[in-house]
């Protein structure tokens, strides 16, 4: 099952890495220009179910990565069985000055909140996804707080611990 | 005359004492059948303390009105039933009044409700309103049948004939009458399976979700009035009445001790399926004792 | 416990009631939330005491603050705390209220809440065992007892300052002020 998906992938797709783990994980990475047709590719060879989509921040490289973790529902046809526990990760780097990427959402229409998430989380810009608003944050923030150049700690001492006290006694 | 002012100003205190102890006992009882200790039994009088020194803040005029409108129709509903030999207002249309103001409790709330500006009020009035149009359609065929078996509307008389005879809890055709009661008995009350109108998870309290301070004192105050006047409606009418007050109240506890048993137990009903419920074999089992009591008075 | 000493209720009903009555919002306001549900079943049963949760903030007394708060769970906070009945008491659960915890240097969390509302009480602990919750129902009953556990007269002198740091730490607040707020300019502008 694996060989015939990767030769499937290698003879579709150029520029794809294929890493396989022994305990039937799939590491491709792709470049950032194919990954929405590895996408549609592989949803159609019956991975539906996509588990996650994350970003990392690989400052020392200074670019962006993207992974979307796919796996499949099951389905009760016997040939299919020994896809249950496979799990397949798609990365792919984009830039890391003024990041941007087509949105997964005309794929797989659950990616819209992970998509929102990594928006204000790490500044990455969806095109076409239609409501790209903010998902759990409540302020603005200069840099994004997920980069690495982001420091918590001076931040908090700028915002949260230049409120006043209210009464002098502490308790 | 002086016993009789002294009769009206008594019964609705005695009726609140009661209804009092019933809730604080429901609580114990409660807690004792989970296994744990549970709150004093004066329990609802520390809270109710507590909730007329709380400083409350009032939706508007109809919020206050609704409230007392309701409160004012339970007390005068008590003084129309008989507490062991009790009773105050007896010859004055008995069970028609009962069955008629005995609705101006939901409706008191509903109106009260309508100024508070709460959505949860409106769905939990609602719920209310409706589960009130389950047992009603049970409950009138019940009292039709009870009427016309004893050929009077007082419940004095019913009470006395009862104990010349015996309870009409078993006997011949009323039996079905006082099954199919007791069967509709929760959601008079209030209590699981029927209380979804006050659902704390689903509706935050439904009708009782603006209400603090004052206003939850006079609201558990009627719930106390509420419980007693089921229950002693019950008892009058299928249970013998009693000739004095302590027995009365002895039955009038056995009741809701078995009531308390049922509440432990059952989960919630949507309101569909109480509806549902209520119209299938209660109503069934009070129809079918409405007709054979028509069948043998004729 | 002097529950039963009814020479105290007759001089001071006000006060007794208060302490054994104590109705606690049932607000799940952070991961402290997971310590409170054996109290108040069969496990350590906090009714004996008088302490059972409501759904509502106009039925409630108690306001238990557990866990961590962000800044998107104080704005439920205040709103909540704003809409309970006087006399209220708020305890803060957990080291997260305190002094920011486990998230000290967080970007989301607040650090101090008395900052945003005013305590009577703090509980410490990540998480507090259930019978830390008895501990603090009694300091309470003793901080009522004599007087000290005055939350609300504080936030209703402090308002203005209240208020300020609301807006300092969540933007513009689309509620009015509960108490009237005298205009002097704010110090400390983001």
């Amino acid at each position: 099952m694996n060989k015939s998906l990767t030769e499937k992938l290698e003879s579709t797709f150029k520029d794809i890495r294929i890493a396989i783990s022994e305990d039937s994980r799939i590491a491709l990475t792709a470049e950032s220009d194919n990954v929405l047709a590895v996408l549609r590719f592989l949803k159609d060879a019956g991975f539906n179910h996509l588990a996650l989509l994350s970003a990392v921040d690989w400052i020392e490289d200074d670019c962006f990565e993207l992974c979307f973790i796919l796996t499949s529902y099951m389905q009760n046809d016997d040939e299919v069985t020994g896809r249950q526990s496979l799990h397949i990760i798609l990365k792919a780097k984009i830039p890391r000055k003024e990041p941007q990427f087509k949105t997964a959402t005309g794929i797989f229409s659950n990616a819209e909140p992970y998509e929102r998430e990594i928006h204000e989380l790490f500044g990455i810009k969806f095109e076409g996804h239609k409501r790209l608003i903010p998902l759990l944050l409540e302020r603005e923030y200069e840099i994004p707080p997920f980069r690495k150049d982001f420091d918590t700690r001076k931040y908090v001492q700028e915002v949260f611990d230049k409120i006043p006290s209210v009464e002098n006694k502490d308790k | 005359m002086v016993v009789k002012i002294i009769q009206i100003i008594l019964s609705p205190i005695l009726a609140l004492v009661v209804g009092v102890f019933f809730l604080g006992l429901a609580r114990k009882i409660m807690a004792r059948i989970h296994w744990r200790y549970g709150p004093p039994l004066i329990q609802p009088v520390i809270d109710m303390v507590k909730l007329f020194c709380q400083k409350s803040v009032s939706h508007g005029f109809m919020f206050d009105l609704g409230l007392i409108l309701s409160l004012a129709g339970s007390i005068v509903v008590v003084l129309f039933l008989p507490l062991g030999g009790i009773a105050p207002l007896s010859g004055s249309g008995g069970l028609l009044v009962i069955l008629y103001i005995m609705l101006f409790a939901p409706l008191g709330m509903a109106l009260s409700g309508g100024q508070g500006a709460n959505p949860n009020i409106s769905i939990g009035i609602s719920r209310k309103l409706i589960l009130s149009l389950g047992y009603e359609v049970p409950l009138l065929l019940v009292l039709l049948a009870v009427m016309t078996r004893y050929k009077t509307i007082s419940i004095v008389e019913v009470v006395s004939a009862q104990q010349s005879t015996a309870w009409s809890f078993i006997s011949f055709p009323l039996f079905l009458s006082g099954l199919s009661y007791f069967l509709i008995f929760p959601a008079i009350l209030g209590i699981r399976p029927f209380d979804t109108a006050s659902a704390p998870q689903e509706i935050s309290s439904g009708p009782m979700v603006e209400y603090g301070g004052k206003y939850l004192a006079l609201a558990t105050i009627e719930h106390a009035f509420i419980l007693f006047i089921s229950i002693a409606l019950f008892v009058n009418l299928f249970l013998g009445g009693a000739a004095n007050p302590v027995i009365f109240f002895v039955k009038m506890l056995a009741v809701f001790v078995l009531g308390l048993y049922i509440n432990a137990v059952f989960p919630r009903f949507r309101i569909e399926q109480a509806v549902k419920y209520l119209w299938k074999w209660p109503t069934l089992l009070a129809f079918l004792g409405l007709i054979i009591n028509l069948a043998m008075r004729s | 416990m002097d529950r039963n000493q009814i020479t105290k209720w007759l001089k001071a009903p006000a006060k007794m009631a208060n302490k054994y009555s104590l109705h606690a919002i049932y607000f799940c306001t952070g991961c402290g939330i997971i310590e409170v549900p054996p109290v108040i079943t069969a496990r350590w049963d906090a009714e004996r005491f008088g302490v059972i949760p409501v759904a509502t903030p106009r039925q409630a007394n108690l306001f238990l603050i557990t866990g961590y708060v962000s800044v998107k769970t104080l704005r439920a906070i205040i709103r909540t705390y704003e809409q309970m009945y006087e006399p209220k008491y708020t305890v803060g659960f957990g080291s997260c209220p305190i002094n920011g915890g486990m998230y000290w240097d967080s970007y989301n969390t607040i650090k101090h809440l008395d900052k945003y509302i005013p305590i009577d009480g703090w509980i410490a602990g990540c998480m507090p065992r259930p019978e830390a919750i008895f501990i603090a129902v009694t300091h309470l009953w003793t901080l009522i007892d004599k007087e000290m556990a005055n939350g609300y007269i504080r936030y209703r002198e402090n308002y203005n300052s209240y208020r300020r740091n609301q807006e300092l730490a969540l933007g513009k607040l689309d509620w009015p002020p509960l108490f009237p707020v005298s205009d002097e300019p704010q110090g400390n502008e983001q």
